[in-house]
């Protein structure tokens, strides 16, 4: 029985009078990686972003409901979200590097957290981190380089490991190879395989090979609500509801 | 399935004829789309050369008549000097109150008097009103000169200097081309212009006041402007939330650009001067008047700055645990720099070139001593032209072009730096 680090109990949100999440409850593992798939529009990146609060930014947006984090619950008013956010990492559909050298886009969520002490520590810090995304033979001989000049699937690499640099617990990952050639989305593939375990991970993806590739548990969305989840395993081939049936074989979607 | 368009209306059986694309009516078609485009291209042509045009005009016909205004004819003089001496010393002249006793020397009468020695009964008229100034400003710098002869080039009159530039009358004309000969005239860089402020004799007035009165204003109007501007921007993109009180603030900043610039200075007028009683004519108040002016336009090009950085940064930094602020100061401001930077300069060019706002907050005095502060009397570039451009004597019109000159070098200067800046902190993402 795997440990739950994150659990959603009735979570309802609204983007002012249009509701876009409907009475979702689910609890995400600490060991696995879960799946969020679903046709276009279904929710899935909007309740990705209830995770970390990344929806409190957009204006008009109100979630309702319970979620917790490790039993905290991440709503409450004595939640701190910036430090949330620090635990709760993020990946974003578009590489999005700071236009800062490579070395300074690692470097920026331990400087700002106060993780690293001296520059031999953030040295390490920003070396650990690229090792894990697996992008440290690729550029350490050019940290001082532009972090935009790099390829699309290097820059993902690249969020990647700034996720990583903050030592989060979690972290999510919103497409994150929707806009990568199907080489630099394997080597992702690869990296998220690698990198459970040490974090919780949740991907939402438009790619059912993906999800059944890279999870072990899936969640299909369907209109805003949370339809099917499960093993993948059971999800792709034992769905029990109609609905998570006509999508992965294609009927709709 | 059927012979149907698949998806888009599906009930419209596909009947219609293939298309005939080397047809006759298609040929003709196209050829009045190349003809369209052709047409579009001469006028786009046409438009810039008109612009161009005007510019190269502009710039060509102020050189040609300001030219001379950078140059200034002067006369060779000997000057008696202890011949009005009465007494005075080198060393009395050094120490403290030596002003006193400088300003107590017939300097005016010596120069009268040695040019009708040096140059017949109308001698005097050869010299410029000023040219007693030069004299004073040679002992003031050599005290030991007020106990020898000395040989001074002193500056010509207003008719000397135009006859020697070519566009004399014919008997100061010849009179000019004798002095010639004998070594007693030289037409060369005019370094008072450069150096001294404005005068009631065209020979002798400078740009340096009206110079040194616009850097200190435009000082106050940068100091002020481009911080307040800066941040009421990133307050209202960043922070302000969306509502009927920032709408309305939008639009009174919008109208606020487009405000008459004499309207700010009547604003200045009212609340600088007579409410808070600061001193008229002082770059201070000029600055405060000039900054209110500018601060709009900086609000309007910082926001849209800011509004050009990508949401994919502030999400990705927020994501990594930054607080608004530091998302604001570490990644929006640096990316929106360049633009926020140009802005600012457009800005102050456009304020550098404001003549109204300032006439009415009294810059247009007649200064003629540089200021030494923000608070002492000033005047500006444009005003200084404004003034000058107003004036009777012939020899005033060259020197208006020579200032135009000045202010028009400022001012690509400062476009330049603008263009500089852009590049220097533009960056890609």
């Amino acid at each position: 029985m795997a440990s739950h680090k994150m659990s959603a109990r009735d979570v309802n949100v609204f983007y002012g009078e249009k509701q876009a999440i409907r009475n979702v409850s689910i609890d995400v593992d600490k060991e696995n990686v879960t799946a969020f798939i679903g046709p276009s529009g279904c929710g899935k990146s909007t309740f990705l972003r209830t995770l970390n609060r990344m929806n409190d930014t957009v204006v008009g947006c109100r979630t309702e409901g319970r979620i917790e984090l490790d039993g905290e619950d991440i709503y409450a008013s004595e939640m701190d979200v910036v430090l949330l956010r620090a635990r709760v990492g993020m990946v974003f559909q578009k590489p999005n590097p700071f236009p800062k050298s490579i070395y300074e886009n690692i470097a920026y969520g331990p400087r700002i957290h106060g993780l690293a002490e001296n520059k031999s520590a953030m040295d390490h810090v920003v070396e650990t981190s690229l090792h894990r995304a697996g992008l440290w033979n690729e550029v350490k001989d050019r940290l001082q380089e532009s972090g935009t000049a790099l390829s699309g699937g290097q820059q993902q690499r690249l969020c990647i490991a700034r996720a990583i640099a903050v030592d989060p617990e979690v972290i999510l990952m919103d497409e994150p190879c929707s806009a990568l050639d199907p080489i630099a989305t394997a080597k992702i593939e690869e990296l998220i395989t690698e990198l459970r375990g040490r974090f919780a991970i949740v991907i939402v993806t438009h790619n059912m090979q993906q999800a059944a590739r890279v999870s072990q548990r899936t969640a299909f969305f369907h209109l805003g609500e949370l339809v099917e989840y499960g093993a993948t395993a059971d999800i792709f081939t034992n769905p029990t509801q109609t609905r998570t049936q006509d999508y992965i074989t294609g009927r709709y979607g | 399935m059927s012979d149907r368009a698949p998806g888009i209306g599906g009930d419209l059986p596909v009947t219609s004829n293939p298309s005939r694309w080397n047809s006759d009516v298609m040929q003709r078609r196209v050829a009045r789309r190349y003809a369209s485009e052709r047409r579009f291209r001469r006028i786009g042509l046409f438009a810039v050369a008109l612009s161009a045009g005007f510019l190269a005009f502009l710039l060509l016909s102020m050189v040609i008549n300001g030219a001379r205004g950078f140059t200034q004819t002067e006369i060779k003089l000997t000057v008696n000097f202890p011949s009005i001496a009465a007494g005075v010393t080198p060393a009395a002249l050094s120490a403290k109150g030596g002003d006193e006793a400088l300003s107590g020397l017939d300097l005016e009468g010596l120069a009268a008097s040695e040019a009708t020695a040096a140059y017949g009964e109308n001698g005097a008229a050869l010299l410029s009103d000023g040219a007693w100034l030069t004299l004073r400003d040679a002992i003031k710098s050599d005290p030991t000169l007020i106990t020898r002869k000395g040989e001074m080039w002193v500056p010509a009159s207003v008719e000397i200097d135009a006859a020697a530039k070519g566009r004399g009358d014919t008997a100061n004309t010849r009179l000019v081309a004798q002095l010639k000969t004998n070594g007693q005239i030289k037409t060369g860089l005019n370094k008072t212009f450069f150096t001294s402020s404005d005068s009631t004799d065209p020979t002798v007035v400078g740009i340096w006041g009206a110079f040194k009165g616009t850097l200190l204003t435009m000082l106050v109007t940068a100091l002020l402007a481009f911080p307040v501007g800066t941040l009421a921007a990133l307050y209202l993109e960043e922070y302000a939330p969306r509502n009927r009180w920032t709408d309305l603030i939008e639009v009174s900043i919008n109208n606020l650009a487009a405000v008459p610039s004499i309207i700010f200075g009547l604003l200045g007028l009212a609340v600088f001067l007579n409410f808070f009683h600061m001193p008229r004519s002082a770059p201070i108040v000029g600055g405060l008047t000039l900054a209110l002016m500018t601060m709009p336009v900086i609000v309007i090009a910082s926001r849209n700055a800011i509004k050009a950085v990508p949401p994919s940064i502030r999400d990705g930094a927020l994501a990594m645990g930054a607080s608004p602020v530091q998302v604001v100061f570490h990644h929006v401001l640096p990316l929106a720099m360049p633009g926020i930077l140009t802005g600012t300069i457009i800005g102050m060019a456009r304020a550098l070139g404001e003549t109204a706002p300032l006439i009415m907050i009294g810059m247009r005095a007649f200064i003629s001593s540089p200021p030494t502060s923000f608070t002492e009397p000033a005047t500006v570039l444009p005003v200084q032209i404004f003034l000058w451009s107003d004036e009777v004597s012939s020899g005033f019109v060259e020197k208006t072009s020579a200032a135009i000159i000045v202010l028009l070098v400022f001012l690509m200067t400062m476009n330049a730096t603008a263009i500089y800046l852009r590049n220097h902190f533009e960056r890609r993402w």
